[in-house]
């Protein structure tokens, strides 16, 4: 009988100029989307490209320079190429590189706001993290047309095209209680109807993304992006699904067509617009973030008191780190450790202006992952972010290791900058280099499950709901 | 007659469940979103005002050195907000909000407010500008679509017209009743911002800001005549009030959702911006290119100008004049660069004024951030002002090393006297000529677009018909 059902509406269906038009118009939107994805994930690829090139060339020339200083061939009244203090401040210096995200041909999500390379350096961290990419602010204002807008924003609203007089369109037309008179219950009618345009909808949508995906630069080869992009189908599946118990539930009402069509655009749009708006306001309410503006401040003042203190320093520096006193005794270059000495300094002075930033960070991300389940958009939001590798996980991920990696850095020149070691041409390889480690699947997987299972705890409720109203669903009406 | 009618219309509609709860909603958010912009703009300010008084004392208190090093050691400016901003944040959270004015570089703005907020802020940011630009106009469909059609299904219109009520009449007593019916959600909103903007400034700050009032109100009132406008003619032209709600949310979708994101990717590869990287590299290229030969013509054309034979006889400190050198020359390099970057950014905001013609939206964004003090243009004139300042700087301890610095042996060290002949850092905001002569396309455009909205209105109902 389901099959009979989903047969018939399928004829019917297919003769109505509408479902092409939507085919159509998810042809273009995916396939657009999809298109301005690949063309941003081209684009930093091609900054990291020259990003690369410049530290090979550096280091080329600083090689030479080494190995000129070592046959003797330095020009008289040229400084020493080998000094530690000034590869380790300018000549030396490596990038950190967050590659784009896996699936970010998907969705550019955070990616055009957060930098993704930083020239590390033995100088505060401060000078080097806020590398931001050129970009118009009314572009990041207005947000990018990638594959996730249209799956957050416009695939709902096909979905409701196709189905807000799902059944009261047939009751206008007469023919609801023509099929009813038939051996068919008003479930399974609703049922088979549903199932055909959701076969039909998320088809297109996952098909078109996958293909524009493929096509768009996602290396299909890399296991990773494989599971990827099974999380990525899942969730905008189940973000359908959400939207057609939505409308099954409002045409359960018996409602005229009309009138469903304004219930579900209002539904659209507190779940897309006014939810989150209002869920950003509150977690911006409750967990203020301090003012970037008084943060310099603090860090010139805590650098400028340090700096008054720096022989005072330099003296505690030293009993702290009695290795670096220990093997050359008066070799040591006191303009050096005094700036490493103010350095620490200063940062710990930071410390708690610093952790208050994180802190109030930490708990608006946490406002947000609380309240999400209120609307799916945001729930979906996340996800698909997430998946895509251009949310704001991977890029702290990314900060988490661009820390561990200027540690390294420093624990690696601090010694020889301050005890004066030159710098060989054959320890130049030694010298630290970062690797991105992408985050393993298991976690993004862990929480993609959570944001699927959000999802499915909505879409159960709205259909709980449809299910006790279309047991009152009168067909006469 | 027309009187009667808008009454009509009106009272029909307030009485209606449905305007009263989406008005509750749109004036509650409306509210929530003008006090959020006021706490904001008052921290802001009080930050602001602070923190410029730090860096001041920061700059004066930095002690004895060499005058290039307190060069070096820089200043901070840091962005003001205008009162209006409480209405309209539009780039803000997406700028830095200080540069770092220091010796030999004009440095980027840095800390977008945008980055230290979650992923929330892309689905749009509760402000008087979204509830004003983007729901106010579903209001408007959704009070709208039905107002001819619907009369046509109940069989009204005919009734209505044989009673010798003209078309036209109908036509403008309905566009006054929809009018009358958002009067009654936007009066209290205004009246609320008035009090938010006086609370905000001082009298002479609202006083200066009431030209910018009016023309922000003028936008919104063209804007949403034209959507009325455009909703009364769809419900007059088309066959059924479904037609009519469907054609008029799909307007509303690529008005205030499609058009937006696909302009933006559009300007950006009709006229793309560098990467940052690619940018800083040609620029530092640009600023060493020809620097010892620079230098080199620097040192003989100042040895012959004062006929001596080697720098130390100059009766001029030639680290003073070859820093200043270094400077202008630096000044030319990045104006080239930064001008060249704006330029495209200025190309790109054009596609966008002219994707206008399809999507309102995109000119009345535009002239509400401009009016409101929050487009990228101010930004761009706050921080020319703030490079002038930090040239100024760099002019004046570079002329006091000129001077000065030949005539000591040993170290050239100043103090507290000369960072005090340094001016505090002022910005004046530009006014309402300054941003009218950027932004009269926008209103030329909105102002066709309403005319011509009231144009297919008027030929819409005059070929009504009633069956």
């Amino acid at each position: 009988m389901l099959g009979q059902i989903i047969r018939h509406d399928w004829r019917s269906l297919s003769a109505d100029r509408t479902l092409w038009a939507i085919a159509a118009i998810m042809l273009v939107a995916i396939g657009y989307g999809v298109y301005n994805g690949a063309a941003w994930t081209k684009f930093q690829r091609d900054a990291l490209i020259q990003v690369n090139e410049e530290e090979k060339e550096r280091f080329a020339t600083l090689r030479r320079g080494i190995l000129d200083a070592e046959a003797g061939r330095l020009k008289p009244g040229t400084a020493d190429p080998r000094s530690a203090d000034t590869i380790g401040r300018r000549s030396g210096l490596r990038y950190a590189v967050l590659p784009p995200g896996p699936l970010a041909a998907l969705g550019i999500g955070q990616s055009d706001l957060y930098p993704y390379y930083f020239k590390v350096s033995t100088a505060s961290k401060d000078t080097f993290l806020n590398n931001d990419e050129i970009e118009n602010p009314v572009h990041l204002l207005s947000g990018r047309f990638d594959a996730a807008f249209v799956i957050l924003y416009l695939y709902p609203l096909v979905i409701l095209a196709l189905s807000y007089n799902l059944i009261s369109g047939e009751k206008e037309a007469g023919t609801l209680s023509l099929t009813l008179s038939q051996p068919v219950a008003l479930g399974q009618l609703v049922l088979g109807k549903v199932l055909l345009r959701f076969a039909l909808v998320v088809c297109l949508a996952v098909g078109l993304a996958l293909a524009g995906a493929s096509l768009g630069g996602v290396d299909l080869a890399n296991g990773g992006s494989i599971g990827r992009l099974a999380l990525w189908s899942a969730v905008v599946a189940a973000y359908g699904v959400f939207w057609f118990a939505l409308a099954v539930a409002v045409n359960a009402y018996g409602g005229s067509s009309t009138t469903n069509a304004m219930a579900l655009s209002g539904a659209w749009l507190a779940v897309v617009l006014v939810v989150p708006s209002v869920l950003n306001v509150a977690a911006k309410v409750t967990h203020p973030i301090p003012s970037r503006v008084e943060l310099i401040n603090a860090m010139r003042t805590a650098s400028r008191d340090a700096t008054a203190e720096g022989s005072t320093l330099l003296a505690r520096y030293l009993e702290d780190h009695p290795d670096l006193v220990a093997t050359s005794e008066g070799e040591i270059a006191n303009a050096s450790a005094t700036s490493f000495a103010v350095q620490d300094e200063v940062e710990r002075r930071m410390e708690p202006v610093m952790d208050q930033f994180n802190q109030q960070l930490v708990a608006q991300q946490a406002v947000l992952d609380r309240y999400r389940y209120l609307s799916p958009a945001v729930l979906a939001q996340s996800a698909l972010y997430d998946i895509a590798g251009t949310g704001s996980a991977r890029y702290k991920h990314f900060l988490q290791l661009t820390d561990g990696f200027y540690g390294a850095w420093k624990a690696w020149f601090t010694p020889r900058v301050i005890q004066r070691t030159p710098i060989g041409s054959t320890e130049l390889a030694f010298i630290p280099s970062f690797r991105f480690e992408e985050e393993s699947l298991s976690d993004i997987a862990g929480r993609g499950a959570t944001a699927l299972f959000g999802l499915v705890c909505s879409t159960v409720l709205v259909v709980l709901v449809a299910l006790i109203a279309l047991r009152r669903y009168s067909i006469a009406g | 007659m027309v009187t009667t009618i808008a009454r009509k219309e009106m009272t029909e509609m307030v009485r209606d469940g449905r305007f009263r709860w989406t008005a509750g909603i749109v004036l509650a958010l409306l509210a929530g979103a003008v006090l959020m912009g006021w706490q904001n703009y008052r921290e802001v300010s009080a930050q602001h005002e602070t923190a410029q008084r730090v860096t001041r004392e920061h700059w004066l208190g930095q002690g004895t050195k060499n005058p290039h090093s307190a060069a070096h050691y820089g200043v901070y400016a840091f962005k003001p907000k205008l009162p209006l901003s409480l209405v309209d944040q539009g780039v803000d959270p997406w700028v830095g909000v200080s540069a770092w004015l220091e010796a030999h570089k004009q440095n980027e703005f840095k800390y977008r407010p945008a980055q230290d907020a979650t992923a929330l802020q892309r689905f749009g940011e509760l402000t008087g500008a979204t509830v004003l630009q983007v729901l106010i106009p579903l209001l408007i469909v959704l009070l709208t679509f039905s107002a001819f059609s619907g009369e046509r299904e109940q069989g009204t219109l005919r009734q209505v017209l044989s009673v010798g009520a003209r078309k036209s009449d109908l036509a403008a007593g309905k566009a006054l009743g929809i009018g009358g019916a958002l009067g009654t959600l936007l009066i209290p909103a205004i009246m609320l911002g008035v009090l938010a903007l006086s609370l905000a400034s001082d009298n002479g700050a609202l006083f200066a800001s009431v030209p910018r009032m009016a023309l922000m109100a003028l936008t919104y009132l063209l804007y949403f005549g034209a959507l009325t406008a455009v909703a009364l003619g769809v419900s007059a032209f088309v066959r059924s009030s479904r037609l009519a709600l469907v054609t008029l949310l799909g307007f509303w979708i690529f008005n205030s959702l499609i058009a937006p994101r696909a302009v933006a990717d559009i300007a950006k590869a009709a006229y793309p911006t560098p990467s940052a990287f690619d940018f800083s590299k040609r620029l530092d290229a640009a600023l060493q290119e020809g620097a010892d030969t620079r230098n080199r013509q620097l040192r003989e054309g100042l040895l012959k100008k004062y006929n001596v034979d080697r720098v130390e006889a100059l009766p001029v400190s030639f680290s003073g004049v070859s820093l200043q050198a270094g400077e202008e020359h630096g000044n030319e390099v990045f104006d080239r660069f930064y001008s060249g970057l704006w330029n495209t950014f200025h190309q790109q905001e054009q596609v966008h004024l002219y994707s206008s013609v399809a999507a309102p939206l995109l000119a009345v964004r535009s002239l509400s951030m401009g009016l409101a003090g929050t487009d990228f243009a101010q930004h761009a004139h706050f921080a020319t002002a703030a490079e002038e300042y930090r040239r100024a700087i760099q002019r004046e301890l570079n002329s006091e090393i000129t001077a000065n610095a030949a005539k000591v042996t040993g170290a050239y060290v100043r103090g507290r006297d000369l960072w005090e002949r340094i001016p505090e850092f002022s910005y004046e905001a530009p006014g309402t000529q300054w941003v009218l002569a950027r932004q009269w396309p926008a209103l030329m455009l909105l102002t066709l677009w309403t005319a011509l909205a009231v144009l297919f209105a008027s030929v819409a109902t005059r070929t009504l018909r009633t069956e």
